[in-house]
């Protein structure tokens, strides 16, 4: 049992306990998730320096030709991804204490907590696709069941339910994906594949398609464009959960996979396209709709997308050529520098919006809110650390990983990086927007004028992740996560300096432009309805549902009581009818028709028996 | 012997409450002893792990043709003895202590009939007891339904299924007989299957003759398995059967198709199923990949579509025997392992959401679902419980449905695109389709589970919780299911030997 | 003596006449009576092949053995049938079998 195993399986062991038994203590049941997660963090510290890379393998599944590993790696970017889930899940674990205080169901929230834990812990070790499938599907139902948390309410029940079913379509894409690689290559280990790559002699064209299905579950699980719909309206489930799991982790899952991925996607560039173009699309398209929502967590949630956009973006370099070189892990570093920064801003943010929520009562539209700078000062500075963090100021975290993303853009394709840098003034703009909104002016709603500052339980991790959000970017932190002497991140080569005027001219830009426009407003001043209500896609999408499968699943059933039941069975039931009504003829009830037919009966018996012996 | 018991064991006990002993005792004093030795026999067979048949008995009722009352085990059909067993005593369980009418007895002896009917069928070594076994298993499904099913037109129902199902059956007697007559010139009449498989190995028959026997027999099977286009008893008839018998034939008895394939149609026709059925023209192969597609796609739309849960649930059971054929059609040993996989996963997965899906019958006054809604916060226990059953039902790791369904999945691709074989073949393109009912099984179980227990409540309804017992049972089947889920090769290990495969 | 032939021809003519009255006859009684008359042309030949496929100048007794046996059930089968006759005219106030035709189906 190595200590990855354990990791592994601590969250599990309290998830079933809480589910057995200790779920009749809510308190009992939150320390054991809180304790577990607490260990998992302990444990994974010490692997941080650690250099095996696997870490132990088991046999799930053998049968034929066909054999399933559970088996665990802990190496290059498993090493940093661990250590982000344990160390937020940690923070949101003890956070939840205060934030879920008063919940009914608080056993059943810990027990999904804690299944979380164990679901995401098993995507970031595992050595094949197999298994990280696996874990990718129970991520998705932790997700489904901590979303639905107050299934009560009709919302949160549609919430999760669409969640689960979005990842579904994105996941039918995954195991494509999966199935193409076994079927060409005939392994599914990572390390593996990459070796037969590196032999050559695959089929170009099929690892085009491979990576292309591959990139559908990233697409799901990160919520790209276009089954983005899901995400927003995760944020019915409770805050803690949303900075978990729909910011820091559950939702990189998808970047992380693909920047395991990233040896497929630099022998695949067609779609290595198509990751690039997804990934800025969505920064862009998540970073205009976050402009106009008034809802605290939609627009985090947006803002959520639209990173995610970029380190897609980013991944999806990996293809590239630049001085006779490919990019390769460059590139999947730098997705993933910028994936484990976000994960401490934006959890920040979460959190963040997660006390004020609670201070103002379940408030959370921000034209309520107002004026919480001076009731709240220690979440607003936190928060305001977090927000600068995202829009990308130097020297905090969001600027470095930023600046890494869009150099590989500068370098390899000037449109894509157009687009970032516009999504980089977005997301200052409508981040000041926020805070503007929140914090200054007075306060426009009952629940803003009655908010205190919350407890200490749930600033501790508010001021633990700031810290993280300032620091995480230096080059010291990073090399944590992502290993100092791999390949590193990248840098702009050529026009550094224009590089870096234009995107700190940007960001400032966004942020004068935010607090000018925002500055006292009572209300939207510039209500755009078709960014408001999300371009209208989740509406489309509606129709296609109700045109394409419910419609032509009632013209199923339709045609299968018609045509299969009403014709083929009632048809041959009439058949066997009416050849009844033939033979009832015959029974004409006369003793003596009766002894005629017996003896013709019997005539015709001797005749054949006399043939059949001649 | 031990074969024997477990087989004889339920007729005695029916026979015994026919003649008047207590019926809930004797049922469940058999069926636990059946649960026993059931799990004594695949023990056994594991342990053995030889692909070889078992605890063998045989007693030679005629000499030519040879006819023997034979029976015997190998890791296949342990398996499904094993889910038999299990259903068995679960359907037991959760019958009703007293009914009024025509009295209690008459559930139990149906139960136990129909799963000695199934264990016959499934130990067989003989071809006409290995059909004479399903046959008897089917009457009492059909007594059962119009007697004591739901709904106002169960007679009606009783009838349908009755028909149709005696239909299919015709076919399979006519397929099997043709498949008789044609192997016989070979060698001396007989019925053993084993002997009957090495005749057909000797491959005497006609490639083109096979392959029009095995499209006999596939939809003589494919009927009992409601294959499509022949699915259309299934539903109704589930929804109006009783619990148990809906358990006992949607968990067990409708395998014997599936079963018949693997043991019949595909060892003593070996190659008839890529055979085309005239010159250039279609192969049973082809034939069976589209079918099973309609299983999937098509009666998953409809399963979308229903209204009612109790036919939610009949439909469903449809659209996962299609994977089930998926793997049969695999044609190589991990297909053929996930396709037993996959009969016993849904075996239980399905008995358990009827024995759900029949505590509230008797709770609530509607199962239509759109009429429900809430009920998480009145009956958490049950909606705990059916959670669990929905999500394995539509395939979530942890559960033996998905286990089976990711094995069939790989084994369709296993080896396909590597070296000169590039390009996708027609099952593997069929695969990629069947991926879709992945999304459709999501789509229809959250939607009866969202509108079944979340959300706001509809109606003021007040339904009990489950009781104790029904919650055990639950509990033990959800366990079987995680068990072997977690730990799919206490399965795969138990049937991969006996996987010996034509070709 | 007349030859086996002879005899057979005898036992046909016997039982073609049983069978046109069984076919023809309304009358329930006199149908029965038909029926008699078959079953004594099948003992008539009955008698006369146990003469003419003797072994060794003794007949072969078996056949004599199964008149016996028709002639013993055949009594016990007119008790019966009598019966049911009277049973069937207290009940109908008839005996033709035309007007019997309750198992028209």
């Amino acid at each position: 049992m190595t200590t990855a195993f354990l990791i592994l399986l601590l969250p599990l062991v309290s998830a079933l306990a809480i589910l057995l038994g200790v779920k009749r203590n809510p308190g009992a049941s939150a320390l054991v998730s809180v304790g577990s997660a607490g260990l998992c963090f302990l444990l994974a510290l010490p692997l941080l320096g650690a250099d095996n890379d696997a870490a132990g393998s088991f046999t799930w599944l053998a049968v034929g030709g066909l054999r399933l590993e559970i088996g665990l790696e802990v190496g290059g970017l498993a090493r940093g991804m661990l250590l982000v889930v344990t160390l937020v899940g940690l923070l949101v674990h003890v956070f939840s204490m205060g934030y879920m205080r008063d919940d009914e169901a608080k056993a059943r929230y810990f027990a999904g907590l804690s299944l979380f834990m164990f679901s995401m812990t098993g995507i970031v070790l595992a050595d094949n696709l197999a298994m990280m499938f696996i874990f990718w599907e129970l991520v998705g139902v932790s997700s489904y069941l901590l979303i639905g948390h107050w299934f009560q309410k009709n919302s949160a029940a549609e919430a999760s339910k669409k969640a689960f079913l979005v990842n579904r379509i994105g996941d039918f894409g995954f195991m494509i994906g999966i199935l193409l690689l076994w079927g060409s290559l005939g392994t599914v280990n990572f390390g593996e594949m990459a070796g037969r790559l590196s032999e050559g002699g695959y089929d170009a064209t099929l690892m085009n398609w491979a990576m292309v299905c591959i990139f559908c579950g990233a697409v799901g699980k990160s919520a790209q464009v276009p089954l983005h719909v899901w995400l927003p309206d995760a944020m019915e489930g409770p805050t803690p959960v949303s900075a978990l799991i729909h910011a820091a982790t559950m939702v990189a899952a998808g970047v992380f996979m693909l920047a395991k991925m990233a040896f497929v996607i630099a022998v695949a560039p067609t779609a290595a396209g198509v990751v690039q173009h997804v990934g800025a699309l969505t920064a862009l398209l998540a970073a205009l709709l976050a402009t106009q929502q008034a809802d605290i967590k939609k627009i985090l949630a947006y803002s959520t997308l639209s990173q995610l956009g970029y380190m897609v973006m980013a991944v999806g370099f990996a293809g590239a050529q630049h001085g006779g070189a490919a990019v390769g892990e460059v590139a999947a570093n730098s997705g993933f520098f910028h994936l484990y920064t976000h994960a401490f801003f934006k959890a920040l943010l979460f959190l963040g919006s997660g006390a004020i929520i609670y201070a103002c009562h379940h408030e959370q539209d921000i034209w309520k809110m107002g004026g919480l700078r001076r009731s709240m000062p220690a979440t607003a500075a936190t928060f305001l650390i977090g927000t600068a963090a995202l829009a990308g100021l130097p020297p905090l975290s969001g600027f470095w990983s930023k600046d890494s993303v869009l150099a590989l853009a500068w370098d390899n394709n000037p449109l894509l990086f157009a687009v970032g840098a516009f999504t980089a003034f977005l997301t200052a703009f409508y981040m000041t927007r926020l805070c503007v909104v929140v914090f200054f002016g007075e306060p426009r709603g009952g629940g803003a004028r009655g908010a205190k500052e919350v407890a200490p339980v749930m600033l501790a991790p508010l001021y633990v992740l700031a810290a993280g959000a300032v620091v995480a970017g230096f080059p010291f932190a990073y090399g944590w996560f992502i290993g100092g002497g791999g390949a590193g991140i990248a840098h702009p080569h050529g026009g550094k300096a224009l590089f870096l005027t234009i995107l700190i001219g940007l960001a400032l830009a966004g942020i004068a432009a935010g607090y000018l426009l925002y500055r006292d407003r009572e209300e939207e001043p510039f209500p755009l309805k078709a960014l408001a209500d999300k371009l209208y896609i989740d509406e489309a999408y509606l129709v296609v549902v109700r045109v394409f499968q419910d419609a032509v699943a009632y013209v199923a059933k339709s045609v299968d009581q018609l045509l299969i039941d009403g014709l083929l069975v009632r048809g041959s039931a009439r058949l066997a009818a009416g050849v009844g009504g033939l033979l009832r003829g015959m029974q004409v009830g006369n003793l003596q028709g009766y002894a005629f037919l017996f003896g013709l009966g019997v005539v015709f018996v001797i005749y054949i028996i006399t043939t059949a012996v001649r | 012997m031990t074969l024997l018991l477990i087989i004889f064991l339920p007729i005695i006990a029916a026979a015994a409450i026919g003649l008047g002993a207590p019926a809930r005792l004797a049922a469940l004093l058999a069926s636990g002893a059946n649960l026993f030795l059931g799990l004594v026999v695949a023990l056994v067979v594991a342990l053995k792990g030889d692909g070889e048949m078992h605890f063998e008995s045989a007693r030679q009722l005629l000499d030519s043709p040879e006819l023997t009352l034979g029976f015997g085990v190998d890791g296949i059909s342990a398996t499904l003895v094993l889910l038999t067993v299990i259903v068995t005593f679960c359907a037991v369980l959760v019958s009703p202590a007293r009914v009024a009418g025509r009295g209690e007895g008459l559930y139990y002896i149906s139960s136990l009939l129909i799963a000695a009917g199934a264990l016959g069928a499934f130990c067989a070594t003989d071809l006409f007891f290995f059909y004479a076994f399903h046959e008897l298993a089917l009457i009492p499904t059909f007594l059962m339904i119009g007697l004591h099913g739901h709904g106002r037109d169960r007679v009606a129902t009783a009838w349908k299924i009755t028909i149709y199902l005696g239909a299919g059956s015709l076919v399979l007697l006519a397929g099997l007989i043709a498949l008789y007559a044609s192997l016989s010139p070979a060698g001396g009449a007989t019925f053993d299957i084993a002997k009957l498989t090495e005749l057909a190995a000797g491959g005497e028959v006609e490639p083109g003759v096979q392959a029009w026997i095995f499209l006999v027999l596939l939809i003589g099977f494919g009927t009992l398995v409601s294959l499509f286009p022949f699915h259309s008893w299934a539903a109704p008839a589930y929804a109006a059967a009783p619990t148990p018998v809906a358990m006992l034939h949607a968990g067990v008895l409708k395998k014997f198709g599936l079963y018949g394939m693997m043991r019949v149609a595909f060892p003593m026709l070996p190659e008839g199923f890529r055979e085309p059925l005239w010159a250039g023209g279609w192969t049973p192969e082809d034939i069976l990949l589209v079918l099973l597609l309609g299983n999937i796609l098509y009666v998953g739309l409809v399963t979308i579509s229903q209204r009612y849960l109790d036919r939610m649930l009949g439909a469903s059971s449809v659209m996962h025997m299609g994977y089930a054929f998926l793997g049969i059609a695999c044609l190589n040993a991990a297909g053929w392992g996930g396709a037993v996989f996959m009969m016993f996963a849904h075996g239980i997965s399905i008995a358990l959401l009827f024995a759900l899906c029949g505590a509230l019958r008797g709770r609530l006054d509607t199962l239509e679902m759109s009429r429900l809604g809430g009920l998480g916060a009145r009956v958490p226990v049950t909606a705990t419980l059916f959670a669990f059953a929905a999500f394995a039902s539509l395939g979530l790791p942890g559960f033996a449905n998905f286990a089976s369904e990711i094995t069939i999945f790989f084994a369709a691709f296993e080896g396909a695109l590597g070296g000169d074989a590039a390009g996708l073949g027609g099952l593997q393109v069929a695969t990629v389709l069947a991926l879709w009912g992945v999304v459709i099984s999501a789509v229809y179980m959250l939607r009866a589970y969202r509108n079944i227990f979340q959300g706001e409540l509809g109606g003021d309804r007040r339904p009990d919780e489950v009781s104790p017992l029904e919650r055990g049972v639950a509990v033990l089947m959800i366990a079987v299911l995680l068990l072997t889920g977690f730990f799919p090769n206490l399965i795969l290990n138990l049937v991969g030997p006996a996987l010996g495969l034509p070709h | 003596m007349p030859s086996l032939n002879e005899y057979l021809m005898v036992s046909g003519l016997l039982f073609a006449i049983g069978l046109a009255g069984v076919l023809f006859r309304r009358n329930i009684i006199v149908i029965f009576m038909c029926l008699e008359i078959m079953l004594s042309a099948a003992n008539l030949s009955l008698v006369a092949f146990s003469r003419f496929s003797g072994q060794g100048g003794l007949p072969d007794y078996d056949a004599q053995v199964l008149v016996f046996f028709v002639i013993t059930v055949a009594a016990a089968e007119v008790a019966v049938g009598l019966a049911i006759i009277v049973a069937l005219f207290r009940a109908r106030r008839t005996v033709h079998v035309e007007d019997l035709t309750s198992m028209r189906g």
